[in-house]
């Protein structure tokens, strides 16, 4: 972008800095950031009460995660659009690539910070974007890139996986909060220091800067710009050369990006498949078994009213029959009990012993020694 | 079917003189405290008055002749001719000339354990309901004296009149059709001394089964027994035993789970959950809610977030914390809180682990062990492949051997955050302090 000197207005000079579209890019980024940090630091910290109450405001977790996914979408949109401009500006225009970092901004770094401090005499000549604009920028380009890749794993977890090991799922989903928070934490210090607390910059709504803004913070664009170096344009006839040949990349990428983008939304609805419920017979007193299980009968024994006249021990007593290692078989064991014995022994029920638990009776009883144990005996 | 639609008439006969025979003894209580201590004669007070008598309205009464006056004699003698061959020194007509005089619910003797005995111990006695089923009228009782309400009862053995309040002889004709109506009807009467629990249970989703018709759904004495009532938690096996005799399924998946094998282990384990640990008691809800599958991590965590319980067995107490942390856990823990009657499809402990046939995590059968997680993951994620399961980080904090990748990224941004963070405000700092110096030294210096 070429930054023209304004008409002087009132005493101040100012300088064209933003595009309007690129303020409204920088609109559509504001908004999306803002907003996927709202609706994505409380699932990151879901147990915290700050983030319930947040969550709650948003409409509950299902409408949080649409509007973060929608909004992520609307970035991933931006994103596009912005690598489109960016190409254009580079190939087309000839812009020179005014957001990457060289050795003069680590030394810029160094020398601004030996004048803050007081060691150095001079302010830095910053030139069109200073490193902590690069740093900002590249911060964004890297996190963006980032968190979409991220977060389709995330949001795709199946397809992921069947490209790459599954352990990278949960890692990305570490990378993804932990980059949340380290451009939440690393725009309320840096960008609000810098645009807001420092002095209000609006040039990113306005489009402009005074004289003064420039001489601190891009004194070196300032000197280009009033040495004409800047004001060079690229003849007509180059540029319509380029745009013939940049046009056809330019549609045919944006249409492969844009339907890789429908297909990060849309290729994956497995994960959210909800399991038809199961139909589990729940009333069974009746169910059917093949083999008893002597480990329960011996623990329903002392449940049961046969316990109170046939022994702790099934031992019985004098006229009472010891049911250890009955030699019964399992029907007529199954007769005796439902039938009883006139003026002897009562009848019972299935209510009372369902059929099952008489098999596992028997089948303890049966396999029980014919001698009872001492122990129980005496306890008997 | 004539009878089922006069029977509601006839119980909100008995349910209105009840109250009002409660609530009349409740009055003549406050005005004699001072005189006689709350005894148990308490409920046998109000009876005497006649206060009930003239509060219930004629319509009350009537309704109670009509049901007796159509069927006594019928099912009276049908009972007798038929099934019973009363002893000659048991013609309790006889000897119980005062019990005929009132009939209704104002009685004012209640009979004896023996004189209702007289009948009620001969073996092979029956009752032939109208439904063609016979119910056996014989009590046995030394169980009777050897059950809770018994000899043991701390508050005094119970007379059969206690819970058979309404039965005088001669008997009234009973309403019901079929054992299980009658033994619905009969169950009230527990409510007379355990109402905390009586009602409990009406709030069960076995009284709604039977609300809507499912008649073969549990009542108190379904579970506890009738005259054979023993303490119902001893031993400890009695409990799950008692479910299982309806929920015969579940209770098979159940006794071979990890928790059904340790409870029904030779030296049975005691902190193993039975049946109730996870269902309730007597307001058993329905598990099949969403209500029941939002708040059941909660239930799992009961035992297997305490940390002292688990560390006896070298279990991680950590699962629940854990569970929490992960997408699934989040999000049902948000559930919870937002509004737990919300259906959610993301998956709570018994969605992995199993419900009834939970197994040990490390078992050959356990549906989370490594061979089986697929599948398991595949119940609500169809789609996934071999290295899906993987992506599920477990129940164990990361460490550089379990999780290398998600530990060296923890570990990344553990150190970039405060770096970054760092040195930006270093930043921001030195540039505070340079404008602080520019602002109080350009007076002092006058500018450079």
């Amino acid at each position: 972008m070429t930054p023209e000197v304004l008409p002087a207005q009132e005493h101040k000079q100012e300088y064209k800095r933003f595009a309007p579209a690129q303020r409204m890019e920088h609109i559509i980024l504001l908004t999306t950031f803002v907003g996927l940090a709202v609706t994505g630091l409380p699932q990151k910290y879901a147990a915290e009460q700050w983030a319930k109450t947040l969550i709650e405001i948003l409409g509950g977790i299902e409408s949080t995660r649409i509007i973060h996914h929608f909004l992520a979408a609307l970035l991933m949109g931006e994103a596009i659009f912005h690598g489109g401009v960016i190409s254009y500006k580079l190939f087309v225009l000839g812009y020179r690539a005014t957001m990457i970092p060289g050795l003069k901004d680590f030394w810029d770094v160094i020398h601004w910070i030996g004048f803050n401090l007081g060691l150095r005499k001079s302010h830095p000549h910053f030139p069109r974007y200073n490193f902590g604009e690069k740093a900002e920028y590249l911060a964004v380009v890297w996190g963006t890139l980032m968190m979409a890749a991220t977060g389709f794993m995330m949001w795709n977890p199946i397809a992921t996986t069947k490209l790459i090991p599954g352990a990278v799922v949960p890692a990305a989903r570490a990378a993804h909060g932990g980059e949340a928070v380290l451009a939440v934490l690393s725009i309320v210090i840096w960008h609000m220091y810098n645009v807001h607390l420092k002095h209000f910059n609006r040039s990113m709504f306005t489009g402009k800067l005074t004289r003064e803004e420039m001489v601190e913070e891009h004194a070196g664009e300032l000197e280009a710009i009033e040495k004409g170096e800047l004001s060079s344009t690229l003849p007509q006839e180059v540029i319509t050369r380029r745009q013939k040949r940049f046009w056809p990349y330019a549609i045919v990428m944006t249409i492969i990006l844009t339907a890789g983008l429908l297909w990060f939304l849309t290729v994956e609805d497995t994960a959210i498949k909800t399991v038809p419920r199961q139909d589990i017979v729940i009333f069974a007193p009746e169910v059917t078994i093949e083999v008893g299980d002597a480990a329960l009968g011996e623990s329903m024994w002392p449940t049961l009213r046969c316990a109170r006249c046939h022994g702790e021990a099934a031992n019985g007593d004098k006229d009472i029959p010891s049911l250890r290692g009955t030699g019964l078989s399992f029907d007529a064991f199954y007769k005796q009990v439902r039938t009883g014995k006139a003026d002897k022994m009562p009848a019972f029920s299935t209510g009372e012993i369902p059929d099952p638990y008489l098999l596992h009776l028997w089948t303890w009883l049966k396999e029980k020694p014919t001698a009872a144990p001492t122990a129980a005996t005496t306890s008997g | 079917m004539i009878k089922r639609t006069q029977r509601p008439t006839a119980m909100k006969v008995l349910l209105i003189a009840g109250l009002l025979l409660v609530m009349s003894g409740m009055v003549l209580l406050t005005l004699a405290q001072d005189d006689e201590g709350p005894t148990p004669d308490a409920t046998s007070t109000p009876e005497v008055t006649t206060t009930v008598e003239v509060t219930t309205s004629a319509e009350v009464t009537t309704a109670v002749e009509a049901t007796t006056s159509v069927e006594t004699t019928a099912s009276v003698e049908a009972t007798a001719s038929t099934e019973v061959t009363p002893s000659p020194e048991t013609t309790p007509q006889a000897a119980a000339p005062a019990q005929t005089v009132s009939n209704s619910s104002a009685d004012q003797t209640k009979p004896s354990n023996e004189y209702c005995l007289l009948c009620h111990s001969q073996p092979g006695r029956t009752w032939t309901l109208p439904s063609g089923e016979t119910l056996s009228l014989t009590v046995d009782s030394h169980m009777l004296a050897d059950s809770v309400h018994g000899t043991k009862n701390t508050k005094g053995a119970l007379d059969c009149a206690d819970c058979h309040t309404d039965q005088r002889f001669p008997h009234k004709p009973e309403p019901a059709q079929t054992i299980r109506e009658f033994q619905i009807e009969r169950y009230q009467s527990c409510k007379n001394c355990h109402e905390e629990e009586y009602t409990k249970s009406q709030d069960s989703v076995h009284a709604a089964a039977i609300n809507s018709g499912t008649l073969e759904a549990a009542t108190c004495v379904d579970c506890h027994g009738s005259h054979d009532i023993q303490t119902p938690d001893v031993p400890r096996q009695r409990i799950s035993l008692t479910c299982g005799k309806c929920h015969g399924a579940i209770f098979d998946q159940y006794r071979n789970s990890v928790h059904g094998s340790a409870l029904f282990a030779a030296d049975s384990n005691p902190d193993v959950p039975t049946c109730i640990d996870c269902h309730g008691v007597h307001n058993i809800n329905d598990p099949t809610t969403n209500l029941f599958r939002v708040r059941s991590p909660q239930l799992c965590a009961k035992c297997h977030a305490d940390e002292k319980l688990m560390s006896k067995y070298n279990i991680t107490s950590n699962v629940f914390d854990s569970y929490l942390t992960d997408f699934h856990g989040t999000t049902v823990a948000l559930f919870n809180q937002e509004d737990p009657n919300v259906a959610t499809n993301k998956a709570v402990c018994y969605d992995c682990h199993g419900v009834h046939d939970i197994a040990k995590v490390d078992a050959s059968n356990s549906k989370v062990i490594r061979e089986n997680l697929l599948t398991t993951c595949k119940q609500c994620h169809p789609g996934a492949t071999a290295d899906f399961p993987a992506a599920w980080v477990g129940h164990f904090p990361p460490t550089i051997e379990s999780q290398p990748l998600l530990f060296i990224v923890n570990a990344f941004y553990a150190v970039l955050i405060p770096v970054v963070v760092g040195g930006f405000l270093f930043l921001v700092l030195t540039d505070i302090i340079r404008r602080i110096r520019q602002r109080f030294g350009s007076r002092a210096k006058s500018g450079s």
